[in-house]
This record gives structure tokens, C-alpha cells and sequence, in this order.
């Protein structure tokens, strides 16, 4: 007696599963310059390492004796894999098979897929395809019925949201619920020119009276810029690298801390251009990522959301080997002023550092909020003080180094007010409640209007008031801490990436609410 | 085409129609927030159109530059 024959139905049903959507379909998605499912998942992850959850669910065709004719999988596939040598849970929407929508979906396996990941508590990375198990205009028919909206397994989504790394990766068109699934992680990314992220695609938003096309609609210039998307990358393959990369500076969950890897690069390294990094013209501007990517471990600094907020560049990055979250000021976007986009770039990151245990480290140039008419329109108070809270909520290690600008509500944001951070300044550093720049006329309107020669009386005022401005007058007062030479800020982030280790603490982020 | 990133005041426009630029070419300066910040092209290429002129006000997302890469 032996159970050889039932094994050999499994085994023959498992690889009917592997059929996807036929060879038509798998044909199309090839032509189209897309990978399938398995053929992704099968790059993503070490070799032979996954191990799939739920191959035999599908929809099975059987004749009048009750005996299997056809068998197609579901259209989502999942299980427990390794990335580079690291325990995750993957999930993927098979595109060949009605587009990865609901109808040839069970929602059991999207939903035990989350569950997993979090009960486990391990990274997850989700595959995007398609309606990412949502209806489609045909559910209708097929389930007899119309359904009232429900997106069951929501909670656990969020709940993973504060408890493991959720990495989404949209590599096609993505619509519907499977726009949201990429929106609910902690970093996404797309493939440029092929991929296109959209509530609703170009057929139903012509019925709007807007005829666009994917690209026109929901391409990656548009969804980078919205903040809809954390990265853009030009293949499949590099998305996949992204997805590892990301997740090598964070712990398997909230409940963990990151490691410390070997550095080959001295913590005590000096650079010696840092002396004249920052231009003697307050008005001229200057480069920011050469500055960050010479401060931490070579090759260490991983961007996410370049596009978003420019502003402010956040990131990973390791110092002394120790993961870091990264945020500094680019001139470049509004002199570094904090637009709207900015302080939402900024909660976000603060709030990802925050979750998983980070210390962060921000190079500060901020003149203030934006300005004028178009950040009132955006709301950058709101969006403003919102950002202010999430960096007083902070309990992680925390490190500014004013490096240029540091003036107004927003300037202030540099630092958390309800407990200790450790503080440095460039000699370059200026601060203030305003810019001298743009505060003078309005300040001295009288004695410069009432002067004989007003633009004398100007001058004046402003070279009276600059003598004010250097850092060592603060200094004087111990408003600033420290003031240190730029060429030795490596160390001094180091030694800070030292001290901070040991002082991480594992567990759930709990706040109260934001303005 | 080479769009705005910021608002603010054209301060002053360093290249002409159909010149020949190297990448990371500075093209314009954008006067924003009291800050002047260049604008820069990122590929090798020849100016088709410029759609500016020095003073003018600009919005995030204005028409900038044209420019032909393929040369």
C-alpha cells in the first residue's frame, strides 16, 4: 500500500498550476517585455527557495465522472522565500490570468498571504499586476450578484504597516486595489515605461471626458512627482535589486533591531573639500548628495523618493556600518524651503525611522516653509506642523548638523523639543526667526523711509546686523552647542551611530494625533 | 522639454537657440526664495526653444527649454 498515485495527482495538478494563464497569454506578457509571476519571483529570490503556499488552489474543470480534465491556479501566487539568505514572505498577481483580478482570484489566498507575513513576523514583498485581486466590471456576471464594497484583510495591512517592512512592487499596469496594495508600503517602485499606476485606467476615466493614454494617465514621471510612489527603475531586474537593497538596513520586524555589518571604510575619515563645500554667496546654491554620499560608508546611501518633496533627500545609509535614516536639505528645490510635498515626504520618513528603530541624521539648510500664493493653496502650514509633530513624536536617536540655513517654524523642526538630541553647526551656519534678507525693509520701514538717503540706511542696518548673524555669537549664549569643521563631520556621525546602538528599542510605535 | 521645478523669476537665461550643449550644462537661472538656482541639462544636446525670457515669473511645471538629444 503506498499513497504514490494521490502524490502523483498533487504533483500533476502542481504543474497544471504552472501553466499561468497558457501559452497565449504567457506569450503576450513576454511580447510586452514583462517577466510572469513565477518568472519573478523566481529572480527575486535565492535559488530554490521558495516554497509556495497554496499551489493547488485554482479552478479545477472536471468531466461527468467527476475526473480532473483542466486545472488553473489562482491568479495569485505566494509563499515563503529568501533574499540574500534572509527569511521573507512574497505574494505576486499572475497578470496572464483575467488581468489579476478577483475573478479567477481566491481572496483566501490574499488574505492568508498578509496573515502569514505578519503572524511570522517577516518582511514582505508584494507583487503588482493588474487589479491586484479587485473586481472587475464582469464580477458582476460571474458571481451572480453585486457586491457591496468590502477589502477584506484590510486590517491586516494596516497592521503590518507598524510591525513589518512592506516593499511593493508595480511591474505592469496597476489599477484599483492593486494601486492601493502598492500605496500601502513602506517603499515602491515601478519600472519606467512599462509600468502605469492608476485608481482607474484609460477607459473608465474617458467616460470622465479625459482621454489619455497609460502613460498620459498614470506614468511614472506623474505617480514619482504625486508621491503615489516612492521609485522608478528601468527593469524588472533592478526593481528587484531596489526591493533588496531597501530591505538589508531594516530589522524582519518592529520586534527586532538592525544589524551592524563590517565597514571597510574609516569612521574617523576626513574630507577635506567639506571646508569649502558650502558657497561663501548665500545666494548660490550647492549639491547636497556628493556631501552625503562622502559623509556615510562608501556606496552606502540608498535615496527613496527622489522625485517627491525635493526639498528634503531622504534615505538609508550606514555609518560605521550601522544603519542610519538619512534626511538633508536641497537647495536646489526652493532653496530648501519646506513646500508642502516636503513636510508630507518628511512624516513619512520620520515615521518609517521611527517604526523600525533608525536613528536619524538630518543635514539641515531650511530657510523656512515656502512662501507665496502656491504654498498657501497646498496647505504648507498644515502639512507643516503635521511634519513638526511627527519629529517631536520621535523616540529614536537623533542628530541635526545645521549646515547653512536653519530659520523660521520650519527651521525650528530641525529638532524635537520634548528630549534630548545631539546638535553640531557648520561655520557656514546662519539661523534665525527670519532671513536678515527678507526681514530688514519690512522691520526698519520707518528709519529706512525716514532716513535722507534710504538705500544708505539699508546698507547700513544690514551691515550692522550681519556682524550678529556668525554662529559664535550664538555660541557665546550656548545656542548652539557645538560648531565644528566640516572635514571631520564623518567621525563625529560615527561616533553617533556608536552611541546610539545600544540605546534602540524594540517594539510597536504608539502617538497620539496630529493637527 | 525641460519644465520648471520651482516657481519663481527667470534671473537670467545662459544659452541661445541652436546651441550646442555639453551635459550638466547650467541652461537658465531661476531667482526662488531669494536663492538663484541653475537649471540644468542632464543629457548632451542642441537648444530648440526657449520659451523664457530674464524676469519673467514662472510657475512649477512652466515650459523651460526644448532641446534635441539626438545629435
Amino acid at each position: 500500500m503506498s499513497w504514490e498515485k494521490e502524490l502523483e495527482e498533487k504533483v500533476s495538478r502542481e504543474k497544471l498550476s504552472e501553466n499561468l494563464g497558457g501559452k497565449d497569454r504567457i506569450k503576450k506578457q513576454h511580447d510586452a517585455g514583462l517577466y510572469t509571476i513565477r518568472e519573478r519571483i523566481d529572480i527575486l529570490t535565492d535559488k530554490s527557495s521558495f516554497n509556495e503556499v497554496g499551489k493547488l488552489a485554482g479552478h479545477a474543470i472536471y468531466n461527468e465522472n467527476n475526473d480532473l480534465i483542466d486545472f488553473k491556479g489562482s491568479n495569485f501566487i505566494f509563499g515563503k522565500a529568501k533574499i540574500d539568505g534572509r527569511n521573507i514572505i512574497v505574494g505576486g498577481d499572475d497578470f496572464t490570468l483575467r488581468g489579476g483580478s478577483a475573478d479567477a482570484s481566491i481572496k483566501e489566498k490574499h488574505l492568508k498571504c498578509e496573515q502569514m507575513a505578519l503572524s511570522l513576523q517577516l518582511p514582505l514583498i508584494r507583487i503588482v499586476e493588474g487589479s491586484g485581486g479587485g473586481g472587475s466590471v464582469k464580477t458582476i456576471e460571474t458571481s451572480g450578484r453585486a457586491n457591496v464594497p468590502e477589502v477584506e484583510g484590510w486590517n491586516f495591512v494596516v497592521e503590518s504597516m507598524g510591525t513589518i517592512p512592506r516593499v511593493a512592487l508595480g511591474l505592469g499596469s496597476v489599477a484599483g486595489l492593486g494601486a492601493a496594495h502598492l500605496a500601502c508600503s513602506h517603499y515602491s517602485v515601478v519600472v519606467k515605461e512599462k509600468s502605469a499606476v492608476f485608481v482607474a485606467g484609460p477607459p473608465v476615466v474617458e467616460q470622465i471626458g479625459q482621454k489619455l493614454s497609460k502613460n498620459e494617465l498614470g506614468g511614472y514621471e506623474i505617480q514619482l512627482k504625486s508621491g503615489a510612489v516612492d521609485d522608478a527603475v528601468d527593469t524588472e531586474e533592478e526593481a528587484f535589486k531596489a526591493a533588496k537593497k531597501f530591505l538589508s538596513y531594516l530589522p524582519n520586524s518592529v520586534y527586532q533591531l538592525s544589524d551592524q555589518i563590517i565597514s571597510k571604510d574609516d569612521p574617523k575619515r576626513t574630507s577635506e573639500w567639506l571646508i569649502e563645500a558650502i558657497p561663501k554667496n548665500i545666494k548660490s546654491v550647492y549639491k547636497i548628495r556628493p556631501i552625503i554620499k562622502d559623509l556615510v560608508d562608501k556606496g552606502s546611501f540608498f535615496e527613496i523618493g527622489k522625485e517627491y518633496g525635493k526639498s528634503i533627500v531622504t534615505g538609508f545609509c550606514r555609518l560605521n556600518g550601522w544603519p542610519i535614516a538619512l534626511m538633508a536639505s536641497d537647495p536646489y528645490s526652493y532653496g530648501g524651503c519646506w513646500t508642502s510635498d516636503t513636510c508630507k515626504k518628511v512624516q513619512k520618513f520620520v515615521d518609517l525611522a521611527e517604526t523600525f528603530h533608525l536613528p536619524v541624521i538630518y543635514l539641515v539648510d531650511c530657510p523656512g516653509f515656502q512662501v507665496g500664493l502656491d504654498a498657501e493653496k497646498k496647505g504648507t502650514i498644515k502639512e507643516g506642523v503635521r511634519a513638526m509633530s511627527a519629529i517631536w513624536q520621535t523616540t529614536t536617536p537623533w542628530m541635526s548638523i545645521i549646515i547653512r540655513n536653519c530659520f523660521g517654524v520650519a527651521g525650528a523642526a530641525h529638532k524635537r523639543g520634548s528630549s534630548y538630541i545631539s546638535r553640531f553647526a557648520w561655520p557656514s551656519a546662519r539661523w534665525g526667526s527670519l532671513p536678515l534678507e527678507g526681514g530688514i525693509e519690512a522691520a526698519y520701514r520707518s528709519d529706512i523711509e525716514n532716513a535722507n538717503d534710504p538705500k544708505l540706511e539699508l546698507q547700513k542696518i544690514t551691515t550692522r546686523l550681519n556682524k550678529l548673524r556668525s554662529p559664535l555669537r550664538s555660541a557665546e549664549s550656548f545656542l548652539i552647542e557645538e560648531i565644528i569643521d566640516p572635514r571631520h563631520t564623518r567621525r563625529i556621525m560615527c561616533e553617533f551611530a556608536d552611541l546610539s546602538a545600544p540605546l534602540r528599542k524594540t517594539g510597536i510605535t504608539k502617538r497620539t494625533m496630529r493637527p | 522639454m525641460i519644465y520648471s521645478e520651482v516657481s519663481g523669476t527667470i534671473s537670467e537665461i545662459l544659452v541661445s537657440h541652436d546651441q550646442i550643449v555639453e551635459k550638466e550644462t547650467d541652461l537658465l537661472i531661476i531667482e526662488c526664495m531669494k536663492m538663484l538656482i541653475p537649471v540644468t541639462t542632464k543629457n548632451r544636446g542642441k537648444i530648440i526653444n526657449i520659451y523664457v525670457k530674464e524676469k519673467d515669473i514662472i510657475n512649477e511645471g512652466d515650459k523651460l527649454i526644448d532641446m534635441n538629444y539626438d545629435i
